[in-house]
């Protein structure tokens, strides 16, 4: 699929109408969630104004992490402030995505904290809880872990999802990775290199010409005996740009490679970048270079 | 296209790249002044709930103010560094989960008091530095905020702290924050700042959740970082922030997110220094688990 920033805008009118529909079946517009969410949760009460940001006012909210959202194709947040005995806090804080995809990707992009069988994955630890469902990100931040605390998160999070409508898919561009040795819980969808070098740092530069336009999947494999390869799978508009992107990686990251793409690197590892079409699939760490051609052999590109 | 900094430098052990540290200048005959950064740490400065100890956290700033400039105490060292008559900005840190520490203000406030200034005259901001006629009117400022990764800029220290001075915050976004060092040239701050102190009390050196913070990532590392140049107090808060994620997250998560604007401050901007081997970095205090 060519995805170019006039077909996502066009896809954006298209998601917004789907939006509007959907909006009497569960998941509409984010400020309706201040009649939804119950403001009681065990002994922690609501407190002050929700409230609700959009791409231009998100940086009011988020002072230093609005770029993580914005970086996908964030619509709004509605925000809640939860007081409890003893000065403990909740934040829950809804993020309205767009689509399934981009849920699934600001989700994915920063897992570490075991599930929470929450919505369509989740994970809870030290107080942060995160999931998602449908076009909706959600988190509950508490500041206090103790046993009252965290069950008042979970709680919370169980009434948020009931009023976050039906699940949505993965982005199509996850499913084309071969499952064997695959860890999936550690697989992250993104677009732009500021989410890839928060994953996984490759160059100071964007060595890539990842952009909005550019969907990327990045993978952890098992490699045998202990080891991690990793993969990073983009798709580019068209063609001319996904060759253009292996020059660059190619020149910046392993000008020794072989024409395949492959080179062997200071941690006696090899790296590959392998074109197909679109899309370009690099592969960090393989223990051998049979090990990467054979992962990009089990990859199950899209057809057109 | 130049050899931009890559994962392959780490695994090459040459990540001094990232500070800017270059064989030309590690050749170099005669090498320039080194930049003097000191790092004075306390055992005492917090207790077991990581409230701080305001005397203790006073004898830190002056010790190390003092060592930094070779005078013998702290009231003699700030008498250095500002005028009686003067307007001075501190400009300082709100950020609600990690802000610049009241008592590090406090300390701040009375040294300058001590020095000569009047305290009417001594500005406290952060937003609205801009127009608050402190700062509007300051002929010195006072650059003092906690050490924390940030996940576009990398890092945000010293001198990310002067992006409320930028007319658009969003024009110092682009490149991982590239040009952040471009501030200083700004006119309402352009030759005034007159002392630097990336707080290092408890230091935040990984950011997750909606803000980019959590309480697992900061570690009482009870110290202050302090300079006249504000690249080389990154520089070492940067280094600092690099052995903890290493330590922690292990050596593939060593680098946070592009810290360019460090080394760019240097050679691009030219407003100091960020090459490790032209700091000159004098330790003071406690030294366990000092990591740098």
């Amino acid at each position: 699929m060519k995805v170019r920033r006039s077909g996502r805008l066009i896809l954006g009118a298209v998601f917004g109408f789907i939006a509007v529909l959907t909006a009497f079946s569960g998941g509409g517009a984010v400020s309706e969630f201040s009649d939804k969410v119950p403001r009681k949760i065990g002994s922690f009460g609501a407190e002050g104004e929700d409230r609700v940001y959009d791409r231009k006012t998100l940086y009011d909210y988020m002072d230093g992490g609005a770029e993580v959202y914005l970086a996908f194709d964030f619509r709004e947040a509605w925000t809640r402030r939860y007081a409890g005995p003893g000065g403990r806090e909740l934040a829950l804080d809804i993020f309205d995505m767009g689509t399934s995809g981009e849920a699934f990707g600001i989700f994915s992009c920063d897992r570490q904290d075991p599930g929470a069988g929450l919505g369509q994955d989740s994970e809870y630890g030290y107080g942060l809880l995160r999931f998602w469902q449908g076009r909706y990100f959600v988190t509950v931040t508490a500041s206090a872990e103790d046993e009252e605390t965290g069950r008042a998160v979970l709680d919370l999070g169980n009434e948020v999802v009931k009023h976050l409508g039906k699940p949505g898919d993965l982005p199509k561009l996850v499913t084309v990775l071969p499952a064997s040795s695959l860890r999936a819980d550690r697989t992250s969808y993104f677009h732009e290199a500021l989410n890839l070098n928060n994953r996984f740092f490759v160059s100071a530069e964007n060595i890539f010409h990842l952009d909005r336009s550019t969907d990327c999947v990045f993978a952890e494999y098992d490699a045998g005996a202990g080891g991690t390869a990793y993969l990073l799978l983009v798709r580019y508009p068209d063609a001319e740009k996904s060759v253009a992107a292996r020059r660059s990686f190619v020149g910046a990251y392993a000008p020794e490679a072989e024409p395949e793409g492959l080179a062997r690197t200071e941690n006696h590892k090899w790296v590959g970048a392998f074109l197909e079409g679109p899309f370009l699939a690099v592969v960090f760490d393989a223990p051998e270079p049979d090990w990467a051609r054979r992962l990009i052999a089990s990859l199950q590109f899209p057809r057109k | 296209m130049n050899h931009p900094l890559t994962r392959r430098d780490f695994l090459k052990g040459t990540t001094a790249l990232l500070f800017g540290t270059s064989l030309a200048s590690s050749q170099e005959q005669a090498a320039p002044k080194k930049s003097r950064v000191v790092l004075i740490r306390s055992r005492e400065v917090l207790d077991e709930n990581s409230t701080v100890n305001p005397d203790v956290l006073q004898s830190m700033l002056d010790e190390s103010v003092a060592r930094l400039l070779d005078e013998p105490d702290g009231v003699k060292a700030f008498r250095r560094l500002v005028k009686p008559g003067e307007t001075v900005g501190i400009k300082t840190n709100v950020w609600s989960y990690l802000p610049t520490p009241p008592e590090l203000e406090a300390a701040i406030k009375t040294r300058l008091v001590d020095a000569g200034v009047s305290p009417d005259k001594i500005g406290l901001d952060d937003h609205t530095v801009r127009t608050n006629p402190l700062f509007v009117n300051a002929t010195s400022l006072i650059n003092v905020r906690p050490c924390r990764t940030h996940y576009l800029a990398g890092m945000s220290g010293c001198l990310k702290n002067y992006i409320m001075f930028a007319e658009s915050q969003e024009a110092y976004h682009p490149d991982s924050c590239a040009d952040l060092g471009a501030l200083f040239k700004l006119p309402q701050v352009q030759g005034k700042t007159r002392l630097n102190i990336l707080c290092v009390l408890t230091p935040q050196f990984h950011g997750r959740g909606p803000h980019h913070f959590s309480r697992r990532f900061v570690w009482n590392y009870k110290g202050l970082i302090v300079g006249l140049d504000p690249v080389a107090v990154d520089a070492t808060g940067l280094r600092l922030i690099m052995a903890k994620r290493r330590q922690v997250l292990g050596p593939a998560q060593e680098l946070p997110p592009v810290p360019k604007h460090i080394q760019l401050a240097d050679t691009r901007h030219g407003i100091g220094t960020s090459d490790i081997g032209s700091i000159e970095l004098v330790k003071l205090g406690w030294d366990e688990e000092i990591l740098i």
